[in-house]
This record gives C-alpha cells, sequence and structure tokens, in this order.
C-alpha cells in the first residue's frame, strides 16, 4: 500500500502542516482585500504571502517555496533525497510565469519553463533523477499523487516527495478577472450569495513510500482516478460527467458510511459548486459531509490538491470535519450536507475532489490506517 | 503495446512510419491538414497551436485506427508530454496585459494557457470520459514517458491510451509524436 | 449604421478567430449564441473586452451581454448609443 510518510504545508497561515492546522480549526483566513497591487485596476481579494525578500538571490518567490516545503517534509521523513531512488514531482499550472513581464529583470526567462523551476528544487537536493511536473490545471495536485502512487506501486522508486505550489501574480489574477470568475469579497463555497473564487499563494508536500503492512495510525493513498467531462474546456459538465466517473471509480464497493467526509474543490463560483453537487449525489454520497478550505485559503491552483490532501488528514487524526469558511445557506440544486462549523468524526476515511478546466476532474480515497 | 504512431513538425508529417504530402509548411500546414483530413469541426480554428497540433496529431492517428467513433467511451486515456508547457499562449496572453495603456486581458488566450486544454479537446472531440492528463519534463525522454505511460495502466478502467509528446514554442514551431497504445 | 454593422463583423472574426467567415456570412439578425454562430461562454466575454478595447463601453455585469450579444444589429445598436470612442 501506498503510505504518506510526512508532509508540510507553507502559506500565509503558517510554514508547517500543524501551524496551518490549527490556524484553520479556529477560523482564520489571510483573504484580504487587494487595491491597485501589481498595477492591476481592479480590487480583488487573495490569500498572498510577504514578498519582500524576493528581489534578489538566487531563487524565485516560486522555487524558494518549493524548496522550503520540500525541505521540511523530507527533513521530517529523514530519508536521502539524493539518492536516484527518490523521485521529486511537482504540481503547478503557472510556476515561474511572472518572469514573463518585462520589467521581471532578475531572473534568467528560461526558468519560466516548468521543467526549469523543478530543476532548480532537485539540484538543491542533488537529486539525480528529471523531476516530473504535473501541469494539469487546477486538479494537478491530486493527479500528482495518483502518478507518485504509481511509480511506488510499480517499483520504480522508494519514495516521491510530491511537491504542489502556484504563487500568484497579475498574469492569473487578470485572467480569472477577464473571466469575471472572481469575488470581490471573501468566497462563499456551496453559498447562494457565492459569487466567484478568490485566488491564493501556497506550496505543499507530501512524501510517499510503499509498504506491505501500515500501521493504524498511518495515511494510505488508497485509491486515485482522472476522467475527462468531454464536453467543455472552460465550463463545467452540466451532469457532473468526470467528477461522477472520477468519485465512482475511486468509491469501489466502498460504503460511503465509512467516509468521514468529501473534501470538495468548492471554489465558491456559481458553475463548480452546483456541478459538484450533482456529481456528489450522483455518486451517491449525499448523506456524508462535504466542506471546502477555499474560505481559508483561496484557490491555491497547483497547490490545492496537496493542501488540501494534508489538511483533510489531520482534520481526521483530530476527529475533527473542519468548518467550510464562508458557507451559511445552501446554494445549489442537490442536498449537501455542507459543513458550517467544526463536527466531530470517528470515521477514517475521506476523498478529495478536484475539477479543472481542459474538462478534467480528479477524486482520491485516502484511509487511515487502510480501509478497515 | 504501440498500434499506430504520429509524427508532425513544421515541415514533416509521418503515420505509423509513412510520409504524407504537404503542401506547405508552419502553421499554414496545420491549416491544410485540418481541411484535407478533418474538415468537420470548426473549433479547430479558435484552438492555439498547442491544441491544434495535438488535434490534428490524434484525428491522423485515430482515422488510422479506422472504423471511427463517436460513442462515448470512458476505457481510452489521453496523456501528454512536453517541454514548453503552454508557452506560446503565456506570452501572447502576457503581451495583453504588459502595457498599462493598453491593458485588455484576453479570456479567449487565458483559457489556453493551461497545457493540458488540448488533452480536454480531443476528450471533447471523440467523447472519451476517461483519464486526461498533461505532464512536463524539461527535455524529452522517452523512457520517463514510456514509463508513466505504462503506469496509467493501472487504473483497471484504462485499455487503450492517446499518448506521447506534443510540444509547441511559437505559432511555426511545433512537434509532436504520439501513439495509440494498448494494454 | 450600415458601416458599422460591417466593421464589428470583421472585428468579431478578428476576437473570435472565426477564421473561415467573411464579414458577408454572418447575417447581422442571426443569433450570435447557440443556434447561430455557435459561440459560447468564454466567447462571450472575449466580445466584452473587444467592445471595450474599440469602443470604449464597459460592461460590468456579464450578464447584460445576453442582451446585447443578441445579434449584430442589437450589438451595433447599442454600440451606436453607448460608444466612447
Amino acid at each position: 500500500m501506498i503510505v504518506c510518510v510526512s508532509h508540510n504545508i507553507i502559506s500565509p497561515l503558517g510554514s508547517t502542516s500543524a501551524e496551518n492546522y490549527a490556524a484553520v480549526k479556529s477560523g482564520k483566513s489571510a483573504l484580504r482585500r487587494y487595491d491597485g497591487l501589481w498595477g492591476l485596476p481592479e480590487p480583488f481579494v487573495a490569500s498572498l504571502m510577504n514578498r519582500d525578500d524576493d528581489k534578489n538571490g538566487r531563487y524565485t518567490i516560486f522555487e524558494k517555496m518549493i524548496i522550503e516545503s520540500a525541505q521540511k517534509a523530507i527533513s521530517d521523513a529523514n530519508i536521502d533525497a539524493a539518492s536516484d531512488r527518490v523521485l521529486f514531482i511537482l504540481s503547478t499550472t503557472k510556476g515561474n510565469v511572472f518572469l514573463l513581464d518585462k520589467r521581471e529583470t532578475g531572473f534568467p526567462k528560461e526558468r519560466v519553463r516548468l521543467g526549469m523551476a523543478a530543476m532548480q528544487m532537485t539540484e538543491y537536493f542533488h537529486n539525480p533523477n528529471t523531476p516530473l511536473v504535473v501541469s494539469n490545471a487546477c486538479i494537478s495536485g491530486v493527479c500528482a499523487q495518483i502518478m507518485a502512487m504509481r511509480e511506488l506501486e510499480a517499483g520504480n522508486f522508494d519514495y516521491v516527495v510530491t511537491v504542489g505550489c502556484d504563487v500568484q501574480s497579475a498574469f492569473i489574477v487578470s485572467g480569472f478577472q477577464s473571466f469575471k470568475a472572481l469575488s470581490p469579497d471573501e468566497c462563499k463555497p456551496f453559498d447562494a450569495n457565492r459569487c466567484g473564487l478568490n485566488l491564493g499563494d501556497a506550496a505543499a508536500t507530501i512524501i510517499y513510500t510503499k509498504k506491505d503492512k501500515v500501521g493504524d495510525n498511518e495515511w494510505v493513498a488508497y485509491r486515485g482516478a482522472i476522467r475527462n467531462d468531454a464536453n467543455h474546456i472552460s465550463g463545467p459538465s452540466r451532469t457532473g460527467e468526470g467528477s461522477y466517473r472520477a468519485l465512482m471509480a475511486v468509491l469501489g464497493d466502498l460504503e460511503p458510511s465509512k467516509l468521514a467526509f468529501v473534501n470538495a474543490h468548492g471554489t465558491a463560483t456559481p458553475y463548480n459548486d452546483e456541478m459538484e453537487s450533482i456529481a456528489i449525489e450522483r455518486a451517491g454520497l449525499s448523506g456524508v459531509p462535504v466542506n471546502s478550505l477555499k474560505g481559508y485559503y483561496g484557490h491555491t491552483m497547483g497547490a490545492a490538491g496537496v493542501l488540501e490532501t494534508i489538511m483533510s488528514m489531520q482534520a481526521v487524526d483530530d476527529n475533527n470535519i473542519l468548518a467550510t469558511r464562508g458557507f451559511e445557506t445552501l446554494g445549489v440544486t442537490h442536498p449537501l450536507d455542507v459543513t458550517n462549523k467544526n463536527r466531530s468524526t470517528e470515521k477514517h476515511a475521506f476523498i478529495k475532489l478536484l475539477s479543472g478546466f481542459g474538462g478534467c476532474n480528479a477524486a482520491l480515497l485516502m484511509a487511515k490506517g487502510g480501509l478497515r | 503495446m504501440i498500434r499506430h504512431q504520429v509524427y508532425i513538425s513544421p515541415n514533416e508529417v509521418k503515420v505509423d512510419g509513412k510520409a504524407l504530402t504537404i503542401k506547405s509548411c508552419g502553421s499554414a500546414m496545420l491549416t491544410d491538414l485540418y481541411r484535407e483530413h478533418v474538415g468537420d469541426y470548426p473549433k479547430f480554428f479558435k484552438m492555439d497551436t498547442l491544441s491544434k497540433v495535438g488535434f490534428i496529431a490524434s484525428e491522423l492517428l485515430l482515422n488510422a485506427e479506422g472504423d471511427r467513433s463517436f460513442d462515448p467511451r470512458e476505457d481510452r486515456a489521453v496523456i501528454f508530454f512536453n517541454r514548453n508547457a503552454s508557452l506560446q499562449d503565456d506570452t501572447a496572453y502576457q503581451a495583453t496585459i504588459q502595457d498599462p495603456e493598453n491593458f485588455f486581458p484576453s479570456p479567449a488566450i487565458f483559457v489556453y494557457t493551461l497545457p493540458n486544454i488540448v488533452t480536454g479537446e480531443i476528450a471533447i472531440r471523440n467523447k472519451y470520459f476517461g483519464e486526461t492528463s498533461f505532464m512536463v519534463i524539461d527535455s524529452f525522454d522517452e523512457k520517463i514517458i514510456m514509463r508513466n505511460l505504462e503506469n496509467a495502466f493501472q487504473d483497471p478502467i484504462t485499455k487503450s491510451i492517446i499518448g506521447g509528446w506534443v510540444d509547441c514554442s511559437d505559432e511555426e514551431h511545433f512537434e509532436a509524436n504520439i501513439f495509440l497504445m494498448e494494454k | 449604421m450600415d458601416e458599422l454593422i460591417y466593421t464589428l463583423k470583421q472585428q468579431i472574426i478578428e476576437a473570435l478567430n472565426l477564421e473561415d467567415m467573411k464579414p458577408e456570412d454572418i447575417d447581422e439578425n442571426a443569433s450570435l449564441f447557440g443556434e447561430g454562430l455557435g459561440l459560447d461562454s468564454i466567447d462571450a466575454l472575449e466580445l466584452i473586452v473587444m467592445m471595450e478595447k474599440n469602443y470604449g463601453i464597459k460592461l460590468q455585469d456579464p450578464t447584460q451581454g445576453k442582451e446585447i450579444f443578441r445579434s449584430v444589429a442589437v450589438m451595433a445598436d447599442f454600440i451606436a448609443k453607448n460608444r466612447k470612442k
């Protein structure tokens, strides 16, 4: 079985997984309004890291974050990152894209290539393997974990360091503004008054290995699946086709009552949350609590799948289902049990669900101590 | 097992190792290939170059497979790799926001600033509900590509894959080397 | 008005990459979305940008687009009444 060895989250809410969990459990969010930042004509609400010291030096803020997050997870796992039996997988959508801006002159433009950015990290750790970058839109973080599971299952490596990261910039924010997809206030996942998403900076790392026997407190990445809507490159499917199929694939013959919760994508755009409600109901999971963490972090893009998996593992470890910050009144047409406050649970498994542009969807079933 | 293979560069097109006669080069060639071998999918014109290259390559590949059916299926995955991700569109989009005096972010370009859109275009065209994935490595490496494609068969639903390399650095510079692979 | 309609058709073709079409191919009274040209929501957003860029018209509420983009003729009428450049 594929087992989580260690993890880390770096976000505006903290630089360890534990700090992040404590902040979120107490309802903290780093979302705030930015007016005139990066010369953008329209204000926006986002969860951003401090960028003060990133003008000079060897690494961009993106590279610093992936190295720091990987470093912390590697040191907790106590593994030799320089070994050829260790693979690095990076999940990101836009990497160093801000280097395309003509006003950015501090770094070579070639670092805009995702593979080059990833190599800054592997070279830092003296790892000899070519890093794999998963760039599958907003589902990248779960896809990267699925790719890690497959490499370990095939016996190709002993450890896979899976790092997810994106940092916001004028490029990304203006793009989402041009889609009219951003909320002018803090986002409200699944709420009747939701009107768009917020964006966020974060890096998160999970290290996986393969084990024959699993302890009761060890987290198993049990099954993952990626499916397409085959409908539209930017609009979610009206039948939730891809998410529904991904959910069915990871559920297998598992009783829904074994699940503590489904940690949804829950971006708080009108279409995404509605689509997820359709998919979750179709998959027979309307009785399972649902939450979204976008109200704490915004949408952290390439980091989201990794970060939200780590937060969900910590919640189950704490016998807790995290509240969906920003949610008050159900605003989707299919009945969902969305958590509006922290809630206790005795269950040991959850599903992480994501969907993204290109019609892609991904689900990951995580089970503490394996399925029992 | 590899069933069929398509190679496209700005001045060469090969299907299962056999060169196709082409009348033009670069982006014009892609439009000519569309008109000669596809013809019934005007969405092609709205695609970015990466999607056009991947789309045309997949059409040639599926024509080689023969017996084109557009019945929905979940057992076929689309998994691509490249070096430049969506660089051509990233550059084009940056140009729409570079000048504060002429700041008009383009949604139609922004939507293509994700490399996996090409896998979605192919899934939509053929009604594939299966896996679609996009991965980036900094240089073409057959071993890494084949290893990850073999891995993808660990999903019990996946029986065949349209997979391989689809790269594009600008409108006139691109390369596809994709194949149809069965479990 | 005819001149504006013709120019607008050219601008729509350019903004939306409708490579195969000529202005003459677009019926100014036919629906732009759904049945007619078969445009989608991203196209609608791109047309909003096009109106701002070429005519200085800023639409805050994208749902307003649904009314305005009913046809090229409706769009031209709206532009004639609201243009700032």
